[in-house]
């Protein structure tokens, strides 16, 4: 799964989810994309749970490129325990997601598998997704 | 031939009353180029649209009016909005109709690469527009490279595709377009291949175990 290598600070505030996404929102590797139309976060097992499920269903064939990295750590308190004593454990990384940001891309031969593969994939994420293609004409 | 735009001029500018310009059914715009300053203008979205949608497509040159004088322009910058792909901003540049100007036009991968096909390898299109220089009205609408005897590991260079009469490019040639890529796919049915011809008769036709153990290498 993706997690960073080292980070400066092991906890780090929730912060806010406004606004839509201000870059990453065209199809810039592959032919074909997953568009997020929600914020939220994506943690890495969804990640690659997307990333699996997309492959699989192109049956290894073609490229896919994973437009997000969850560099965001997520701390959580163990269950049945009194509230207080500082901030929990980091649990999980995340990927913070604004609308309109391009997570996946996908480069495949056959434009209905790479469809159907990119709709499974959205299956495994938290929020609303759509599939895109590369904008060439107006 | 070219189509023909009539603009007004606009003195407000920032967010606000972009925002009830584009509720009006106008679209926020600047005109710059030929040594002038840049101008704040305003145009109708309507005939935006069927200026650009063309058989020229994006690159269709474009009379554009101001306050009755009329100048040659192309559309230089357009944004759009992340979701709903309205569009949000133009930028028109005026344009000599007897100097050269540099373009952007997209590159159309053609044909089909059976070597490539063959050992389930992929096109990789690593190029989608070139650079182009020519006189207006003279560049193409998109240029084409042929992939056909494109082979897993060779690939397709910019001078590979053929330029029309008049257009230029000063992109290097050897930059690559495209090219054929391996897969996973193209890698197990070598693999597969390689174990045939050593004769080994190790039947594991296992697809969900094949899987598990090739998906923790990313693609």
């Amino acid at each position: 799964m993706l997690m960073p290598r080292k980070v400066k600070h092991r906890k780090q505030h929730r912060g806010r989810l406004t606004g839509d996404a201000k870059g990453g929102t065209e199809v810039s590797f592959g032919d074909f994309g997953i568009q997020a139309l929600e914020p939220g976060w994506i943690t890495a097992r969804q990640i690659e749970a997307a990333r699996v499920a997309m492959t699989r269903h192109i049956k290894r064939g073609g490229k896919v490129w994973i437009r997000l990295f969850p560099d965001k750590p997520i701390t959580a308190k163990p269950a049945e325990t009194r509230m207080g004593s500082g901030k929990g454990n980091p649990e999980k990384w995340v990927a913070v997601v604004k609308p309109g940001r391009i997570m996946f891309e996908l480069s495949f031969h056959d434009p209905e598998i790479a469809r159907a593969a990119m709709e499974r994939a959205i299956q495994k994420l938290p929020i609303k997704a759509r599939f895109v293609r590369r904008e060439e004409a107006f | 031939m070219d189509a023909k735009l009539t603009v007004e001029p606009r003195t407000e500018t920032g967010s606000g009353p972009a925002r009830r310009m584009r509720a009006d059914g106008r679209v926020p715009a600047v005109v710059y180029g030929m040594g002038s300053e840049s101008r704040a203008i305003t145009v109708e979205w309507s005939a935006l649209r069927k200026a650009l949608t063309t058989e020229a497509g994006i690159n269709a040159l474009i009379d554009l009016e101001i306050d009755g004088e009329v100048n040659l322009a192309i559309v230089k910058d357009l944004q759009r909005h992340a979701i709903r792909r309205n569009v949000l901003h133009v930028d028109f540049q005026l344009i000599d109709r007897n100097a050269p100007i540099t373009i952007e036009v997209p590159i159309v991968l053609t044909g089909t690469a059976p070597k490539v096909d063959a050992f389930k390898g992929m096109i990789d299109q690593l190029r989608h527009t070139l650079t182009v220089e020519a006189l207006p009205g003279n560049f193409p609408k998109q240029l084409e490279a042929d992939v056909s005897d494109l082979e897993i590991g060779t690939t397709v260079k910019v001078g590979d595709i053929p330029l029309p009469d008049g257009v230029s490019s000063a992109v290097d040639d050897a930059e690559v377009v495209a090219q054929g890529s391996a897969t996973r796919s193209t890698i197990l049915l070598q693999n597969e291949m390689k174990k045939q011809a050593s004769g080994g008769s190790k039947g594991d036709g296992d697809d969900d175990t094949d899987d598990a153990a090739t998906d923790d290498e990313d693609a």
